[in-house]
């Protein structure tokens, strides 16, 4: 029996389900999309706009190493988004059910696709890394800096996969989904100080531009990146981020409180 | 299809002469087609997802774009930036909408809706000639509401009214086109991914078009693809439509797209339906 007790442990189960993530990642083709994220971001925003904003500015906006920090955050949203198709996916097929009706505790299947949804953020980050480096943008703070940025990046893209796990399971719609936050993501993402700086805004939207949680995400981690780093800076970054966890936390109690 | 004329009432019984008139005849098309259209679209108007897609989104884009971009493109181009913006958008929302409506016609398929309707004499022609039908409705529609938000931040017509009904027709042709190729698309490959590489490859090209940001401001590398991509003819002629300029030559082109994309699709996608009824 002793085969039998190994098998049904927490760990082991969240391993097996992660593997069953990684699998249908790599046979999917999300895994070759969170590498291609970065590299269209790159491409959307760098290419257009560089000889814009560099004219625009008098030459004083490096843009692309402006512009890096914005496309590890767009490049770990997409994962995210990715994140909440593979949850909706899930629970429209009734693999949820299947798996609430299961001795599993009910943390394992959220945490096994988080975890599978990791590996992706993890791909995005490096290539968007790359990519910042094929425009313009390097790491002159050190190694210190550069995997503070990396590992801060990461953070923040695991605590947004898991709001979009919720936010799958509850929608139950793949499609719908993906769609719905696909905008979001862009509006915020060009409606932010990672996109331009601050003073090229109107004046009437700079309260709103520098105060929303992306915009507050690049400064952070443009801050990490150049080492100048500030703890006040990281303060609307976690505020941000522990409404986000608060909000999401308290849906993914009433989700899975809802098994069967 | 069967009509019923005439009910002369014999004996208080009422009799209906039905006139056998065939389901493919000519004159059946254009009632069934409307018919056929008018479902799809009141579907449209009902489902939340395909009107925050295709006017609640886009309508923000164009706004967003105007109050983020607007002062630095319009320094760049010369002209206020919304004669791009205004037009990449209109287009954008066609496109979106095509692919929503990809969705929709797979998920009617697996529901078997197509199927029960092919059931029914119903001209034969009209379950795809409606979808397009429908495409020019909606795009027409979705256009419109985009040029009404444009104008309020600042978009003229310099070329008269004329050129305005011309600026509302190139979507129309642009998307039904394209409708055609992603309903083609989305009938062959049952994966979902597929018809989700065609709308990120449809949102890089929305980057790589000279509505977004004047074709001079992109790096020489790129610019072939920028000039000679689909959406750029549309755009272009869009723009010559509104701010003046010559027409002919990007009208040209966005034509043979259209055209390009309905000849070279069609039969595919007539027995790719077939197919995907049974």
């Amino acid at each position: 029996m002793t085969s039998l007790a190994s098998e049904s442990t927490p760990i082991r189960q969240w391993w097996v389900l992660t593997a069953r993530g990684l699998g249908s990642a790599l046979r999917g083709g999300s895994m070759l999309t969170a590498l291609i994220a970065p590299i269209v971001f790159t491409l959307g925003f760098y290419v257009p706009l560089h000889a814009v904003i560099t004219r625009f500015s008098g030459g004083t906006v490096e843009y692309g190493r402006f512009l890096m920090p914005l496309i590890a955050l767009q490049a770990v949203s997409f994962t995210a988004i990715t994140a909440a198709f593979v949850a909706a996916t899930d629970a429209v097929r009734g693999v949820d059910r299947r798996f609430a009706a299961m001795p599993i505790p009910a943390v394992v299947p959220v945490t096994a696709r988080v975890s599978a949804s990791t590996v992706r953020c993890v791909l995005a980050v490096a290539v968007a890394v790359v990519c910042g480096h094929v425009i313009g943008f390097r790491f002159d703070a050190g190694p210190t800096a550069a995997v503070a940025f990396c590992t801060a990046a990461l953070a923040i893209g695991v605590i947004l996969t898991l709001a979009a796990d919720v936010l799958g399971t509850l929608s139950r719609s793949p499609e719908a989904t993906t769609r719905a936050l696909a905008v979001p993501q862009l509006v915020l993402g060009m409606f932010s100080c990672g996109f331009l700086p601050l003073e090229q805004f109107p004046q009437w939207a700079q309260p709103i531009v520098r105060n929303q949680p992306v915009s507050q995400f690049t400064i952070t981690l443009r801050a990490l990146a150049d080492g100048n780093f500030d703890a006040h800076l990281l303060v609307p970054t976690l505020l941000w981020l522990c409404a986000l966890l608060g909000i999401v936390g308290w849906m993914a109690v009433r989700v899975t409180g809802r098994r069967a | 299809m069967t009509t019923t004329t005439g009910t002369p009432t014999t004996q208080g019984i009422p009799v209906t002469t039905i006139v056998p008139a065939a389901e493919n005849s000519i004159r059946m098309l254009l009632p069934h087609t409307w018919l056929q259209s008018r479902r799809l679209l009141t579907r449209w108007r009902r489902d939340p997802m395909t009107v925050v897609q295709t006017l609640a989104y886009p309508v923000a884009m164009l706004v967003m774009l105007d109050v983020v971009l607007g002062r630095q493109v319009t320094a760049f181009a010369g002209h206020d930036a919304l004669y791009g913006t205004v037009p990449m958008v209109a287009v954008m929302s066609a496109l979106l909408g095509s692919l929503a409506g990809t969705i929709n016609l797979r998920r009617e398929c697996e529901a078997g809706l197509p199927g029960r309707l092919w059931t029914l004499p119903v001209h034969r022609a009209s379950a795809l000639l409606s979808r397009s039908v429908a495409e020019a409705v909606r795009i027409a529609a979705t256009t419109t509401v985009i040029l009404a938000v444009g104008t309020a931040l600042g978009f003229r017509f310099h070329a008269g009214a004329l050129a305005a009904l011309g600026f509302v027709a190139v979507p129309v042709i642009f998307g039904v086109g394209f409708a055609v190729l992603v309903t083609t698309i989305g009938l062959t490959w049952s994966n979902t991914g597929v018809v989700e590489a065609v709308s990120l490859l449809c949102t890089l090209l929305l980057f790589f078009n000279p509505g977004f940001v004047p074709a001079t401001a992109y790096p020489g590398w790129i610019r072939p693809l920028v000039e000679n991509q689909p959406m750029t003819a549309a755009v272009e002629t869009m723009q010559a439509f509104s701010l003046g300029g010559p027409v002919a030559e990007p009208l040209v082109r966005i034509l043979a797209w259209s055209a390009v994309l309905i000849g070279g699709c069609a039969i595919p996608l007539a027995r790719r339906y077939r197919r995907a009824l049974c």
